[in-house]
């Protein structure tokens, strides 16, 4: 904890002790020094983002902690400082128009990238449901396995909030996006009761815990570009 | 169907305002436009036997000829309503391109081969199915929403990119899109 927050504060110093303050960092953290001023390997985005809520570049990733309800483990956004970069994105298995596999695709095929070329042990993969209530540890893994994830490879953790209501307080409060329970009133879509339409947020995480990328419209945006920009990161 | 393309539309859209492109039944997302798309380098994979396949290996895109390839899931709901579409598409224009469908399941580990063939003998389908067991060829041609669709010239540049359900006259206008070239 104490090394987060003086993370932080390094990555809040201003440009004038930015050369220290990376320096510094460089030292604790044992990385190169490739890192700019606001402690990312990729320099700002080409697009103007507006003002969002949730982090895009140069910001820090939200902490909280969630269980994976698979390995039985507390995962902490926090944890992976100095470590592991990370890929974040929400879903849920029930999602009925294909944005939910896309954006599991995404984490899915970095995931495998990153075994192949001997990054595994410095990437993690942490997609949030925000359905616990029918995305048990047993549908996770099922979900999983169908969708060629890795769970042996110990980089890839589920994250279940405790209850829908705290899944959905998470959202908001740290990435300002708005969970809603829309019912199926019109039946259309099979055995499904309720569905949540949601913003396919993809984030991309350094192992300083800063964010380096947020893609907004992650179901479409080039998986390759999304795998290219985390090898980066990871590997800088 | 109204209903649907709202969710989608609010999927796509959600809070920051972004750009409708991936809404379900979706018109060439980033790969429309007016310039020349690069190839897209050729990947092998394996092929499932399974009715109209074989056990082996096909390389798409095909180096010689136009290919279309369709994305699938044997978890996928929409995937298997629109075979009989696809089925249809493959009757009437087949015999012109490679035409092929792919899972980005991992056969042969954690999903079984007996999967694919069963769930392909259920949705009658008669034509080359493959694996794409690391996905490579999805991320190169960028899949998003399940199914998916991609037309490809002879010369390896994807001229219809689409995703979501389609009818047999949408697919043979699509892959013509590809052959034309």
């Amino acid at each position: 904890m104490d090394r987060r927050h003086f993370l932080r504060s390094l990555a809040a110093t201003g440009a004038a002790a930015g050369a220290t303050a990376t320096a510094g960092c460089a030292g604790v953290i044992g990385d190169t020094g490739l890192l700019g001023d606001d402690g990312t390997v990729l320099g700002p985005p080409e697009q103007t983002r507006g003002d969002p809520v949730h982090p895009i570049h140069g910001d820090e990733m939200p902490e909280f902690s969630v269980p994976d309800p698979i390995s039985g483990e507390e995962i902490s956004t926090a944890q992976f400082e100095g470590e592991r970069a990370f890929l974040w994105t929400s879903f849920y298995t029930s999602c009925p128009d294909g944005v939910c596999p896309a954006l599991i695709l995404r984490l899915r095929r970095a995931q495998e990238v990153a075994a192949e070329q001997g990054f595994g042990d410095e990437a993690a993969f942490l997609p949030l449901t925000f359905d616990p209530e029918r995305d048990t540890a047993e549908v996770l893994r099922e979900y999983a396995a169908r969708r060629g994830v890795d769970l042996d490879a110990g980089n890839w953790h589920f994250l279940r909030p405790e209850s829908y209501e705290a899944g959905k307080e998470l959202m908001m409060e740290n990435f300002g996006l708005k969970i809603e329970k829309y019912p199926d009133e019109n039946d259309q879509y099979e055995n499904l009761e309720y569905t949540f339409p949601h913003y396919g947020l993809i984030l991309l995480v350094n192992k300083r815990g800063i964010v380096e990328r947020a893609y907004p419209r992650g179901p479409a945006t080039d998986v390759e570009r999304i795998v290219g920009d985390f090898r980066r990161v990871v590997t800088a | 169907m109204r209903r649907r393309h709202l969710l989608a539309g609010l999927a796509s859209v959600g809070v920051l305002g972004g750009a409708g492109a991936v809404a379900t039944g979706g018109v060439p997302n980033a790969l429309g436009g007016e310039e020349a798309p690069e190839p897209i380098e050729p990947v092998t994979l394996d092929t499932v036997d399974a009715p109209g396949s074989r056990d082996g290996e096909v390389t798409i895109p095909a180096p010689d000829r136009p290919t279309f390839v369709d994305f699938f899931g044997t978890w996928c709901p929409p995937c298997a309503e629109q075979m009989p579409a696809l089925a249809a598409a493959h009757d009437r224009i087949g015999d012109e391109v490679l035409f092929v469908s792919v899972t980005t399941e991992p056969v042969g580990g954690a999903v079984s081969e007996e999967t694919i063939v069963d769930w392909w003998t259920k949705h009658g389908g008669d034509w080359l199915v493959a694996a794409d067991v690391t996905a490579v060829l999805a991320a190169r041609l960028n899949v998003g929403k399940y199914p998916s669709a991609r037309a490809i010239d002879a010369s390896g540049r994807v001229r219809w990119a689409t995703s979501g359900t389609h009818t047999a006259e949408e697919f043979v206008e699509g892959i013509r899109r590809a052959i034309d070239r």
